[in-house]
Formats: C-alpha cells, structure tokens, sequence
C-alpha cells in the first residue's frame, strides 16, 4: 500500500548496555508537516534522529523514510537534509570548499545541489569563501543550514538548531526554519525551546526518559491542559451560563473575561453554549502556552511511569 | 570512489600540518648531506648497516637517498606515516564532521577504504620526496659514481655498485621502505575508527611501533620478534651493504600484508558496526 509518510518510526529501543535511551518510541510523520520533538535534555531526541539518519542501529524496532527501512548508508538518506547536533565542518578549508566536498563525496556533480539557492537562504555573503575556522558559531549554523539545504532535500531533519547561538543568532535561524517551513519542506524539529516549537510547528510529540509522553498538533498539546480564556460582550451574563454547564468546574471574571477549568469537553463546548445564550463571542483561547502545557506532561508523565513501564527513570539515559 | 577519493586526500594534504611535513622532507636531507660532506670520512661498512650507509654516502649521490632512509625510516617517517594513518577517521571525529558525512548515502566501507588509500598515498608520497629530496642534494654535492664497498676489516669481499645498481636499488629500498609502513597504516585506520580523538589514535599508533621496536632489541624473545612490524624495516639495507637482495626482504613483505589483512579488516568491520556518536 502506497503511503505518504515521510518518516515512520516503530517500537524504537536503543540501549547502551543496560541502560536505555529510547524505549519503545512509535510515531510517524507525514508530507508537509513540520513536527516539533519535544524534551527535556536526555529525553532521547538526538539518539532517535541519530537511528533515523543511519547513524547508529536500532536496538529494536525500525525506522523508515519515505517508506524504505534506514540502514547506515541507505539511498534514502539522500532525500534528507539533516543538522544533528551542532554543526560541523573541516575547520582548515573554506565554507564553500566544505559544501563542495561534502555535497561530491556522494558522488553528485555540483550542478545539481542547488548552491546558489542554499547560499541564498543561508545568507553567509562572501564569509562562505573564508575558512570555517574563522567563523562564529552562528555563521558554522547558518552554513550547516546552506549544506543541509544541498539538492533540495524533501525532509529536513533539525536537532537543536538554535543551541549555542546568542539571541540575535537564535531569531536568524528562527526566520530561516520559518522560510524553509513557508516553503512547504516536511520538517523534524528536534527542541527543547518551545516557543520555537510553539511558533514554527504544526504537530508535536513529547517524550521524556526515552519514551513518548503525548503526540498530536500543538494546538490539541496545548488544549489538552483544559484551562481556557473567553471573551464575550457581557462577562456576568456569561458567568452565570458558564457556572451551569457541566464541563465547566470552575469559572471566574480575570481582567477583560473569564477563566474556567474544563472537567471534560471541549473549547466548542463552551463556545456553543455562549452563543446559544445570545451572547457575543469575541475570544476563546487557552490560558497557557506550550510551555505549561509541556511542564504539566512531563510532570503526569514522570508520575505514571513506574506504573507504566516497571522501569525506573534514573535507568534512562539520553544523548543530547 | 574516486570522488571519496578526492574529497578526502583534499582534506587531508591540504592544511599546514602537510606543507610543514613536506617542508621537513625536503629540507632533512640537504642538512644530511652537508653533514655527510662535513665529516669528510673514508668509505666503510663498519658499525652497523645505517653508519656504513653513511660513511659510503660521500662516494656518490646515488646513494645518499639510501643513507637518508636509513636514518629517518625508524623514527621521523614512522612519526609522518603514524600520524596520516591515525589521523584519516579520528580527524573528521574530532571535528564533529564524520556524522555529517556518513548522514549522505556514503557506504561506510567505502569511505574507510578512501580514507586508507590516501593516507597510504601520503605515506608513499612522504617517503618517495625525502628520498627525491636525498637523490637531488646528493647529487649536486657528490655527483653520480659507481660505489666500491670495501670488505669487512679489510680482508677481502668487497664489491662495486654501478650507478645503475645504485639507481634501481634506492628505487627498490624506497618502495620496501614506503610498504614498511602498511601494518602501521593498518594499525592506525583501526585505531582511528576505536576513537574520536585524532591525537589518541596518532600517539596509539606510533605507540605500537616504539614498543615493537623496543621489544625487537631484546633478542632473548627468540623467534617471537619475527613477527613485530618494525623487525624487517631494515632488510632492505644489505642491498647496499653486503651485494645481497635479503631474504628478509621477503619476509618483511609478508608480515606486512599479514598485518594488513587482520587489522584491515578489524578496521572494516569495527567501523561498519559503530554508533557513530561524534
């Protein structure tokens, strides 16, 4: 059967000895998405790119790209832009020198890597002709971000992009993954950043201690903590709707609106009753961003897993 | 293959680190033969092969170059040789740039077999230009003549090397010279693969041929030292010395492919297994 999954990872383990780094990790991206994945440093994100580039084996499960199982070396990694980790370059050779042999080692002619397009976005000027060991780390980024972009890769695969870098750095890089995502590139964002995730992906998974916590789109992430704002036209009228409903346990005026917990239901819940009333919905949105919503998964996460796996946190590793 | 090939000898001979190298290739052996004129001593064999090389030396330039990888083939081209051998994976480790290489559809044995056979070009190139080198210095300070050999003691046995000998066999001892060094290519392309440290796989490997030739120099390990890699370095010197193509020779080679043999494939099958992690 045809698929159009770009990514496909299946009850992925990797161990190192007897201590875990990624357990029994399934999720699948399809083509178009730009799919954050979200942890905490030693959750496991790089050693799972690491498999999903050929980089190391997979103690257990498989990964695939573009429906071909990844082996070190497959064809398909050639479909793959990739920046794990920070990136690195030969250090006594130019960067434009460095995108040359990198991109013919492969055995591809440089007429079909698209330089001009990848120098273009990565902005590097006429430093590109200077060499990498002078270059700051931003500068060693941005020409990762030219190299990974070499023959218009379908995927982009980014671990971490903005480690390292000073602010004015982190928001270049945050506008070039913009670009690349308006461009309509699948990515895999690898972060512990969430506002980056929060502004740039649509889809996002969490794990932690090796093990996926939740997955779904930000939205659904970020709604799934069930504390929602509204704004409506009459405030006191609404509360008192509002404090009837059953999906609501909890509701107060906060500034301009209302504040409320939701027991179970969703946002539409609370949005039809509201109109049905006759009111004026003007604003109905969650109260916390990525970021609570993230710490409160970690957290349910962390107390559930002894039940859930047997297995002690402090046995897991991670290799970012 | 050849694209590998290129991208990777481009890596590894064009820095400083190899302009410096080539710069001590060329200028060692003009010091040797201005060393060589300045002692100004009478032909003999006396004193071991790599002094008899020397005190001969001053007869013709033709056999300067010998003279000059007599003296250099045990330490300085052993140190050169260990250090593009170990250098050729743990250096693209060092610098965080082998993930990037290996995340392209770049078979891994390939790529290990690329770095090996331009790290072996440079150790043959490495030994061929300080011979070059010994051949044009030599010549212009003693000029081209046969060479008489006195016999040991003075008691007969002597024997005379024409230039042509002299020419075939410095190309001879260059090219055993250059082969000596492929159990430490070897070695240093397994050791280069065990770490992500280019100066511990260097120091590894050069490690190896100090102990072995440490360990060569005790002769109550009997039959044992047959098998260290620096035993026959020096087999090739009797062409010289003694008239004789040595048997030695032979042997050298063989322990040499036999040191290529396990430890090549130690090397190819450790680094088609490796997590790579740098």
């Amino acid at each position: 059967m045809m698929t159009d999954s770009v990514v496909e990872v299946e009850g992925l383990w990797k161990t190192f000895g007897s201590v875990s780094a990624v357990e029994d990790l399934s999720f699948s991206i399809e083509r178009g998405q730009v799919y954050g994945l979200l942890g905490p440093n030693g959750a496991g994100k790089t050693t799972t790119l690491r498999v999903l580039m050929g980089l190391e084996r997979p103690t257990r499960g498989s990964t695939r790209l573009f429906g071909t199982t990844v082996t070190p070396s497959s064809p398909e990694l050639f479909r793959v832009g990739a920046l794990v980790e920070q990136a690195a370059f030969v250090p006594h050779l130019s960067g434009m020198r460095n995108l040359r042999l990198w991109w013919e080692a492969a055995g591809h002619h440089m007429r079909d890597a698209d330089l001009d397009g990848a120098l273009a976005i990565a902005g590097l000027g006429d430093a590109v002709h200077r060499k990498v060991k002078t270059y700051s780390q931003g500068m060693k980024q941005r020409l990762g971000f030219a190299r990974l972009l070499l023959g218009r890769p379908e995927l982009l695969v980014l671990d971490e992009p903005t480690n390292g870098l000073d602010p004015g750095e982190i928001r270049e890089i945050r506008e070039l993954i913009g670009r690349l995502t308006s461009q309509g590139a699948t990515v895999l964002l690898s972060s512990h950043h969430l506002s980056e995730v929060e502004q740039v992906c649509s889809h996002a998974l969490v794990m932690n201690h090796g093990r996926l916590i939740t997955s779904g789109t930000v939205s659904e992430l970020v709604g799934a903590t069930r504390s929602i704002y509204v704004e409506v036209n009459d405030k006191q009228r609404a509360l008192a709707v509002l404090s009837g409903l059953a999906v609501v346990a909890r509701v107060q005026v906060q500034g301009d609106g209302l504040v409320m917990e939701l027991v179970d239901g969703q946002r539409s819940d609370v949005a039809a009753a509201i109109v049905s009333a006759g009111l004026q919905l003007e604003t109905i949105m969650p109260t916390q961003r990525l970021e609570d919503a993230f710490l409160d998964l970690l957290a349910a996460g962390n107390a559930a897993q002894p039940q859930l796996h047997g297995t002690s946190p402090a046995n897991s590793i991670g290799a970012n | 293959m050849m694209s590998l090939i290129r991208t990777e000898f481009t890596k590894a001979a064009v820095r400083m680190r190899s302009i410096i190298i080539a710069v001590l290739l060329v200028g060692l052996p003009t010091l040797i033969v201005i060393a060589i004129n300045a002692r100004g001593d009478r032909p003999s064999r006396h004193d071991g092969n790599g002094d008899g090389l020397f005190r001969l030396a001053s007869q013709s330039g033709l056999l300067v170059p010998a003279a000059v990888l007599s003296v250099t083939s045990g330490f300085l081209l052993i140190i050169i040789a260990g250090t593009l051998a170990g250098d050729s994976v743990a250096s693209d480790s060092s610098w965080g740039n082998l993930r990037f290489l290996l995340m392209r559809p770049v078979p891994r044995g390939r790529l290990l077999a690329a770095k090996a056979f331009v790290a072996a070009t440079l150790i043959w190139a490495a030994t061929i230009l300080i011979a070059a080198a010994g051949l044009v210095a030599g010549i212009a300070m003693f000029g081209v003549h046969a060479v008489t050999v006195p016999g040991i003691g003075g008691l007969g046995g002597g024997f005379s090397l024409t230039t042509g000998d002299l020419l075939v066999r410095v190309v001879a001892g260059t090219a055993y010279v250059a082969f000596g060094f492929t159990a430490l290519l070897a070695l240093g392309t397994l050791f280069s693969t065990l770490t992500d440290t280019a100066a511990s796989a260097i120091g590894a490997t050069i490690g190896v041929y100090i102990v072995s030739e440490i360990l060569d120099s005790i002769s109550q390990l009997g039959v044992a030292r047959y098998g260290f890699p620096t035993h026959y370095l020096g087999a090739w010197e009797t062409m010289f010395t003694q008239n004789t193509y040595s048997r030695d020779m032979i042997a050298g080679v063989v322990v040499q492919l036999c040191y290529l043999v396990v430890f090549g494939t130690a090397a190819l099958l450790w680094f088609k297994r490796k997590d790579i992690r740098s």
